[in-house]
């Protein structure tokens, strides 16, 4: 279940980056990155 | 003045400049107040602990990003639609008993897995639809799904707030169904027909009828409605029979259920849509971010020591004000939070008063309607999203049943004495 | 507010480097808390296995941790002290590591876990802001200790399902709780990590015939259960005898019943499904209570908390409170005195029979430890 879940985190992750790439309002970009940053340490297994 | 009362002011106060006079997002804010925080308490720009902080959300972060994905596509896929149009050809002609089964419906995913995200998200997304056609405006719709998620978030058998006071307390979560169930269902009929009533007296059916799609429930038949079966029978499935089905989690389940709804109905395209409900959610995603930053320095620095410590020492008539107030309001950092922080050393400070079954149930269904305070309000804003409608228009709709939901929690906490008959 | 970027691509390029050097900062801090601290086996140590020779389903995983075997000189009963099933309660972890650098039992056989749930060393909670480690002062110098967590890691076991299921009973609880040792008792050989410890230390304590044992807490002073014994009802006429005793010590205890219908606690189904006297013992930790005010490494350490004194003042405490707070060397002089007297009184009481007694030689007095456990806990090289 555990890598099932890093699969699903990972899938996020990549809709995310996504829609900071095409997102224009600096402000959502700045929210993005700020759920990519805990979602990227629990994927590489870190915290 | 101590310090911590200092810091919390310039917590506050940077958050509310951020907020309200430089127009920040609420994300931002939040974390320009948790760094000023840091910094006024000496503790300059702690990195690890905001960030720690999000990570109590990030299982939250998966239920609300997977839930706007599979509430994306069974409205493309026409689910939404037909649902609307069996239910209200059913029942237009009692249009309060409809209200009744439409507050049930909203509530029952709640009830299940315990969040009211989930409730709004799911169940939400199928009922607004039929709110509106039945003439609620788009602010009273918005409202009677967010006290609906709030209440199946309350309601037995899964109360997380419960779980967590009892947890802090040491007691088994046994006994909850009497007083959960009375206290939600009560409080949920209520809301409903206070909210509904007064617009869909007389419903015409013929106007309403105009607004239904009709075709693509006849064009699909009932494999339209499978992600949804899917969902509900996952839901099920995983607490009724734990040891046999694997625990999947609602992220997971939801993901299924998506995947299924995408071959069950209309066609759509499937990346642009998931790619916009991912839009839509990031704000609501970075705005946790931002809460788990701003009540871990709170903690840090003592902060959150002084909130519960200066409740704590209030007399007997304002702790139980303070239980009214504060908790819910808590509520707008986090309801798990508060249950966790304020509802623990309120049960304990009560633990004497009467049924301790009854009191924890009591004050778990207080802190619930936390989930309604801005600026987090998980389940006001998805339900104010779904309507279409800002959340500022829907949450003063919400004010009377909250009270009323308050006031008959006070009134359990008051003569949980008396009430220990509804614990078996 | 809408700030409108004419390069989209080249700011989210920007923030995506922000957030990954914030990643690479916070790596480096939070793996730190996988660095273990050194413990140093004393004269009486006379083996160290792994908790996986009990049950091999752990071996090789993060669960797994060192069990300190103390043989006596004279053949007796066994004893297993659990320290650590609570990582951020850290007098239990500091007095079990007490017993394996200074014990030298003169009968019967002691086992030690200094960290019983190994992986809860390796994380902090969230929201609560605790530091990752604590400082005791020795003659030696300065020696650093782990601050953990309640649960287990969750990178080792995750997610949690919305509720958390008690295997054996049924009981209910939030799901977090799928996570905590002192929940998943008796364990499972096929459940989850936290399970299989729990089992593995079932299974350690069925093979090696443990007749006693010992499970080190702590909890905050607003918690009804403190400065306490919480017995199995098998074990309540060891624990009270051992109250006796340690209250002639001069220590203020109380003993506790193990509530019948609160399951997956040690107390409750290490006496229910072994033969051991199964005891478990709380001290007050003010670090871990939600009245606290600055959540620090002195906290940890002193005890003190100005909250906690006003908290006191208008009665919301169950232990009393004063501006000395609760230091880390009164707790954990408790514990060891705590585990000495039941040691003491299952001899006396002659509850071993032919097996004969646990005598653990001579260990530091309360007031001894109370004034400094330093001398006792000195790095060596």
């Amino acid at each position: 279940m555990l890598y099932l879940y890093l699969g699903i985190i990972l899938f996020l992750l990549v809709l995310i980056v996504w829609n900071m790439m095409t997102e224009k309002n600096l402000m959502v970009q700045i929210d993005a990155a700020l759920v990519i940053v805990p979602l990227v340490l629990r994927l590489l297994l870190i915290k | 003045m101590q310090i911590e009362c200092i810091v919390f002011f310039v917590m506050l106060g940077v958050f509310l400049l951020g907020n309200f006079l430089l127009k920040l997002p609420v994300s931002l804010s939040m974390v320009a107040g948790a760094v000023a925080g840091a910094l006024a308490a000496g503790d300059g720009i702690p990195l690890r602990h905001l960030f720690e902080g999000t990570f109590v959300y990030l299982d939250t972060v998966l239920i609300i990003a997977t839930a706007m994905i599979f509430m994306t596509v069974v409205q493309e896929a026409g689910t939404l639609d037909a649902l609307a149009e069996v239910i209200v050809s059913r029942f237009y002609k009692v249009p309060a008993v409809m209200l009744v089964l439409l507050m049930i419906i909203v509530m029952f995913p709640g009830m299940v897995t315990g969040s009211s995200t989930a409730s709004v998200l799911s169940a939400g997304a199928i009922v607004a639809p039929i709110l509106l056609l039945m003439g609620l405006p788009a602010p009273t719709a918005g409202a009677f799904l967010a006290i609906g998620a709030v209440l199946g978030m309350a309601a037995p058998p899964v109360n997380i707030p419960a779980m967590l006071i009892t947890g802090g307390v040491d007691m088994p979560y046994i006994g909850f169904e009497g007083p959960l169930f009375t206290l939600t269902i009560g409080s949920g009929v209520i809301a409903a027909l206070f909210l509904g009533l007064r617009h869909c007296r007389n419903l015409d059916y013929r106007v309403i009828g105009r607004e239904l799609d009709h075709e693509t429930g006849k064009k699909y038949g009932l494999k339209l409605y499978l992600p949804l079966v899917l969902l509900i029978c996952l839901m099920l499935a995983c607490r009724l029979f734990p040891n046999v089905v694997p625990t999947l989690g609602m992220p997971l389940i939801f993901l299924i259920s998506a995947a299924v709804g995408c071959f069950t109905g209309r066609r759509f395209p499937i990346a642009a849509s998931i790619r916009e409900a991912m839009r839509t959610t990031v704000p609501v995603l970075g705005k946790l971010m931002g809460v788990g930053m701003f009540i871990q320095v709170m903690t840090l620095t003592g902060v959150r020591g002084f909130i519960v410590d200066s409740c704590l020492g209030l007399p007997a008539a304002l702790l139980y004000l303070a239980i009214c107030t504060v908790m819910p309001a808590f509520g707008a950092v986090s309801s798990y939070g508060s249950a966790s922080v304020l509802g623990v050393p309120f049960m304990l400070a009560l633990l004497s008063t009467g049924n301790q079954t009854v009191i924890a149930a009591s004050l778990a269904f207080i802190v619930c309607m936390g989930d309604l305070m801005p600026p987090t309000a998980l389940a006001g804003n998805y339900a104010a999203q779904i309507v279409k409608e800002r959340y500022s228009k829907v949450l003063p709709q919400c004010a009377v049943p909250v009270l009323v939901c308050i006031l008959m929690g006070l009134a359990f906490l008051l003569n949980s004495g008396s009430l220990g008959f509804l614990v078996p | 507010m809408t700030i409108i970027m004419k390069k989209p691509l080249l700011s989210a390029a920007v923030l995506l480097l922000a957030a990954a050097l914030c990643v690479v900062s916070l790596a480096s801090d939070f793996r730190a808390m996988q660095e273990r601290e050194p413990i140093y086996p004393g004269p009486g140590v006379t083996s160290v296995r792994m908790l996986s020779d009990w049950f091999p389903g752990i071996y090789g995983t993060p669960g797994d941790t060192e069990v300190y075997i103390l043989e006596g000189k004279k053949p007796g009963s066994a004893m297993l002290v659990l320290g650590g099933t609570h990582a951020n309660e850290p007098s239990g972890m500091l007095a079990a590591t007490l017993l394996v650098e200074n014990a030298q039992p003169e009968e019967g056989t002691l086992y030690v876990i200094t960290h019983t749930n190994q992986t809860g060393f390796t994380c902090t909670d969230p929201q609560e802001a605790a530091p990752m480690r604590f400082t005791i002062d020795t003659p030696a110098g300065p020696r650093w200790f782990r601050y953990g967590s309640r649960a287990s890691n969750p990178i080792y076991q995750w997610p949690d399902p919305e509720i958390y299921v008690h295997a054996s009973s049924g009981q209910q609880l939030s799901g977090s709780e799928t996570r905590n040792l002192n929940r998943a008792y008796p364990g499972r050989p096929d459940g989850t990590l936290t399970e299989k410890i729990a089992y593995a230390i079932t299974e350690l304590i069925r093979t090696e015939k443990i007749a006693v044992e010992v499970d080190l807490h702590e909890a905050s002073p607003e918690y009804p259960t403190i400065n306490a014994i919480v017995a199995h009802e098998n074990a309540m006429g060891l624990a009270s005898d051992s109250l006796i005793n340690m209250q002639l010590e001069g220590m203020d205890i109380s003993l506790e019943p193990s509530p019948k219908n609160l399951h997956g606690l040690s107390h409750r189904e290490i006496g229910d499904f072994t033969d051991a006297y199964a005891l478990l013992m709380e001290t007050s930790n003010p670090a871990q209570g939600r009245l606290r005010g600055r959540t620090d490494e002195h906290l940890v350490v002193t005890g003190q908390d100005k909250f906690y004194l006003k908290a006191f003042g208008y009665g919301r405490l169950y232990v009393p409170y004063d501006e000395n707070g609760h230091p880390i060397s009164q707790r954990v002089a408790r514990h060891v005195t705590g585990i000495a007297a039941f040691a003491n009184s299952y001899t006396e009481m002659n509850l071993g029979g032919e097996r004969g007694g646990i005598n653990l030689g001579t260990l530091p007095g309360y007031e001894e430890l109370e004034s400094d456990i330093g001398p006792y806990l000195c790095p060596k090289a």
